[in-house]
């Protein structure tokens, strides 16, 4: 097992070498005026166009513009972001952890109310609960995000008032919050380490939207997912030797089918976690929440090419990152993927 | 699993029974826009969102008159003289000034934020109109070599009695309103060079030659004399408070918050619940349909648009490809096919101005006799319009290259900004009426990409497209320069050139006389007009749309130089009930 958990540990420089290469190649298929647009905010700043791209170097050959990106991005300087006014790298050193903290709140109840509910629906196979299970499967995973993030506001905020509108702070919270020390950068949880738990609290009301657009839209891949490997399990050899054996009906179920049943969950799983880690970025746009998502939209619009390749970037990381550790369980959970 | 679900429920249940709306405060203005701030540095300011925050933080030697855009009034400066000339500005500068870093402002931070301007000049910044006054060149000693410290050193300088001297190499009657623009505004020498912005001397000069300031220390920590301070900028939101040793009468709201919302749902929702006091509304449409007659929203309508947008038709067009056959033979142009007056006069009188009015500007546009804001100082509203007389256009295109533009037809290549929809509709306005007088006319209409567009229609190449000007300064310059001059910024696109109206635009530059400069302007308006270089597009009335507890916003106040799409004030002058 350590020998496999090296090896893939090992591969993550090469990796991320190989996708940099890719990534700055992307962009050079922008046109140096294309890249230098992302600069330019008004008609009247076009006139500098030729100054912008000399200034920049955007004109120069590809291993000239991949040279001096690759040796400032290992000296920590990924550029400047016209998207968010600041560094890249303080970019997602500010944004990440809010990411990171609404990939916590959401990818937990994602997978356990999907594994829960896909379970439930396999079980009762045609039954009511079943056929109402599936309903909301489908309406869940075909509702686009957008469409349900906007009813969701409209509703909850805009008519009922239950749930605080867009952003992470309530207006009177947000002058409070220059007093909260941060250890993780993740707001929630460093309120909570302060013992400011209104302000713990008014970050956690903030999420529960874009948590529950979240939890919907992903909850319901899982629990179709889960629902068919449950339904194939059910029918396997191993579970009708189980019962044969004697073995009560929830520990069939429970532990034999649905151990099996979770493997694939894991992968789905893994590429939920990349996704959210990612940034979520129609949730986070829509309900203003100050992620990795909203940023990577703003600043693919804006054509803002120093934060698209920090955010790809990152993304790599997270990619490789992720699926290391999803490899690593999987083999934890079949011992047959370590030997492979 | 059972219990884990349980307890999420529970705590969902939990924060949604602690949600205690808590309305705006009567001290406090939110503010939603859809956008990022790039830059709270003066020196690099050059977009509307950013303007509109330095504007509350930092302050200008002069600034507009109340509501006007042709009255000037003193801010840190008291008084300034003009002599030499109209060559030599002199200011007195505002006694006991503080910055918030508790620094007195004194002539040094004035000539050093004005030095820094010309020494840096950014290409992404404003400092090029700046710079046109007081080196007589738009660039930096980058790219121009004859720009030595020394000319900017002399240019910038205060006398011994502490008042601040400017020295143009020519007369520039556009210079005061220059002065009064955001990017403009003093900042606190002492604390610059301590956050590690250039010193202000000789030594270092070259180092920050071109540097771009956005990112810049000054943008992270700013400290201006304006009225309110910042306390905290984050992710998506800026937070700003009343600075108290601000030296001008108190202002009554004491916080500040800017939000970024980019979703318009989300910003109409907040609004409407009065959690936000002002949003960015996505214009006129939105307004009426959503948002008029809804409890607690004010509309203010009918206010001044200072933006002025037209059709350019190329006479030198320098891409083969965009010509088709490149003849006369119905199935191209000629490069030079709008060289023939008769066919700019055909086509704008094929352009249906009162359907633009009614289509995209929901009745609320005005046609404009020239390409300058009517509010501008030199606007001449008895200049003549063309209409859309169909008939007109048939006997201007039969004249047209001896009668061949008619006989054989042409087909047009005309392009606009890829998603900006009221250009995609007067581009199709125009083609559906110029095809519809011959069959054998064909207007081919297409988006393109902003940068592609940019750069091709400055390379001359593009033979049609629709672009606009926003004002840097109120003066009738920045816009009938840019617009009609053979040396101004938009020359390259339309390839007009007119030695009687570079002749005026040029005398209009080097007098100080307005009663000179309006009967220019005019003349170069009519001259327009005969010549027909552009169609020009129905301007939009402007409108906002506020909170009603909001005090101090309202057509009489708006000044559109300031704060731009919101309430055309500064922040210290508004209050609420």
């Amino acid at each position: 097992m350590l020998n496999f958990i090296v090896r893939r540990l090992i591969q993550i420089p090469l990796v991320m070498l190989a996708l940099s290469v890719l990534i700055v190649a992307l962009t050079m298929l922008l046109t140096p005026a294309q890249r230098a647009a992302g600069y330019i905010r008004s008609d009247q700043q076009a006139a500098q166009l030729e100054r912008i791209i000399r200034d920049r170097g955007l004109d120069q050959p590809f291993p000239v513009q991949y040279g001096k990106w690759l040796q400032s991005t290992l000296q920590g300087d990924l550029g400047f972001s016209k998207s968010s006014g600041q560094p890249v790298l303080d970019t997602i050193i500010e944004r990440l952890p809010n990411t990171i903290e609404l990939t916590l709140v959401t990818a937990i109840p994602i997978i356990l109310i999907g594994v829960w509910l896909g379970t439930l629906s396999a079980l009762n196979k045609d039954r009511f609960i079943d056929q109402v299970l599936r309903v909301f499967a489908v309406l869940g995973y075909s509702l686009p995000t957008f469409v349900l993030g906007i009813v969701l506001l409209a509703v909850l905020y805009g008519y009922l008032g239950w749930l605080p509108g867009a952003g992470q702070l309530e207006v009177v919270n947000q002058f409070a919050v220059g007093d909260i020390r941060r250890y993780t950068g993740m707001l929630g949880l460093d309120a909570l380490l302060n013992g400011r738990f209104d302000i713990a609290l008014d970050v956690l009301r903030h999420m529960i939207m874009p948590a529950l657009t979240l939890i919907i839209v992903s909850g319901a891949t899982i629990l179709k997912v889960m629902r068919n490997n449950m339904l194939e399990a059910l029918t396997s050899d191993y579970v009708r030797t189980a019962r044969a054996k004697g073995l009560p009906e929830r520990t069939v179920n429970l532990k034999h089918a649905r151990r099996n049943a979770l493997l694939s969950i894991i992968t789905l799983g893994g590429f939920l976690i990349i996704g959210l880690l990612s940034g979520s970025i129609i949730t986070e746009t829509i309900f203003a929440y100050p992620g990795i998502g909203q940023w990577v939209a703003q600043s693919a619009l804006q054509l803002d090419v120093p934060s698209v390749l920090g955010f790809a970037l990152l993304s790599a990381i997270i990619v490789v990152v992720v699926s290391t550790l999803t490899d690593i369980l999987y083999g934890v959970v079949d011992p047959r993927v370590r030997f492979d | 699993m059972k219990k884990i679900a349980l307890l999420s429920s529970l705590l969902f249940a939990a924060a949604v029974a602690s949600t205690a709306q808590a309305a705006v405060a009567k001290d406090t203005l939110v503010v939603q826009w859809a956008n990022d701030v790039p830059t709270l540095d003066p020196a690099a300011t050059y977009d509307t969102a950013s303007g509109s925050i330095v504007e509350n933080l930092y302050e200008t030697l002069v600034t507009y008159k109340g509501a006007s855009i042709r009255e000037l009034e003193p801010l840190l400066a008291t008084k300034w003289a003009i002599s030499n000339g109209g060559k030599t500005y002199t200011f007195d500068l505002r006694k006991n000034v503080k910055f918030h870093s508790g620094n007195t402002m004194t002539c040094a931070d004035a000539e050093y934020t004005f030095e820094r301007n010309l020494v840096t000049n950014a290409a992404e910044s404003g400092n090029w109109f700046f710079a046109e006054s007081l080196l007589g060149t738009g660039a930096n000693a980058g790219d121009d070599k004859s720009i030595t410290w020394a000319r900017i050193d002399r240019a910038v300088e205060c006398n011994r009695a502490g008042q601040l001297v400017f020295t143009l190499p020519k007369v520039d009657p556009a210079f005061l309103s220059k002065m009064a623009y955001a990017g403009q505004s003093v900042v606190d020498r002492q604390h610059a060079i301590k956050v590690g912005e250039w010193k202000g001397t000789e030594a270092d000069w070259k180092n920050w030659i071109g540097k771009d300031l956005q990112g810049s220390n000054l943008n992270k920590q700013p400290s201006g004399t304006g009225a309110y301070r910042l306390v905290r900028r984050d992710a998506n939101a800026i937070l700003a408070q009343a600075f108290d040793g601000y030296w001008g009468k108190k202002p009554a709201i004491k916080n500040v918050i800017v939000q970024k919302v980019p979703e318009l749902a989300a910003r109409q929702q907040a609004f409407l619940r009065g959690d936000a006091d002002l949003i960015e509304t996505g214009g006129r449409a939105n307004i009426e349909e959503q948002l008029k007659g809804k409890p607690g929203v004010v509309v203010v309508d009918n206010l001044p648009n200072t933006v002025a947008s037209a059709f350019f038709m190329n006479q030198n067009i320098k891409d083969p490809s965009r010509l088709g056959s490149g003849k006369l033979d119905g199935r191209g142009i000629p490069a030079n096919f709008f060289s023939d007056v008769n066919v700019r006069r055909a086509f704008a009188n094929s352009f249906n101005y009162a359907q633009y009015i009614r289509d995209v500007q929901n009745g609320k546009g005005k046609q404009r006799t020239m390409l300058l804001p009517d509010s501008f100082p030199g606007y001449d509203a008895k200049v003549k319009t063309y209409k859309y007389d169909p008939k007109q256009a048939e006997a201007y295109f039969k004249r047209a290259w001896g009668g061949n533009v008619w006989k054989n037809g042409f087909t047009l290549n005309a392009s606009y900004r890829a998603g900006n929809v009221a250009s995609q509709t007067a581009m199709e306005i125009l083609k559906k009426n110029v095809e519809a007088l011959n069959p054998k006319f064909r207007v081919n209409i297409q988006p393109k990409e902003w940068s592609a567009m940019l750069n091709d229609s400055k390379a001359g190449k593009e033979p049609m497209i629709i672009i606009g000007w926003a004002p840097d300064y109120a003066d009738p310059d920045n816009f009938m320069y840019t617009f009609y001059s053979s040396n101004g910024y938009y020359y390259p696109r339309a390839n007009w050139k007119d030695a009687q109206v570079d002749k005026w635009l040029e005398q209009a530059r080097n007098t100080t006389n307005a009663a000179t400069r309006n009967r220019l302007y005019s003349l170069v308006g009519q001259r327009a007009y005969e010549q027909s270089p552009f169609i020009l597009i129905p301007a939009g009335i402007g409108v906002i749309a506020h909170r009603d507890n909001l005090v101090g916003v309202s057509a009489r106040a708006y000044n559109p130089m300031t704060s731009f799409s919101d309430t055309g004030t500064f922040w210290k002058d508004l209050s609420k009930k």
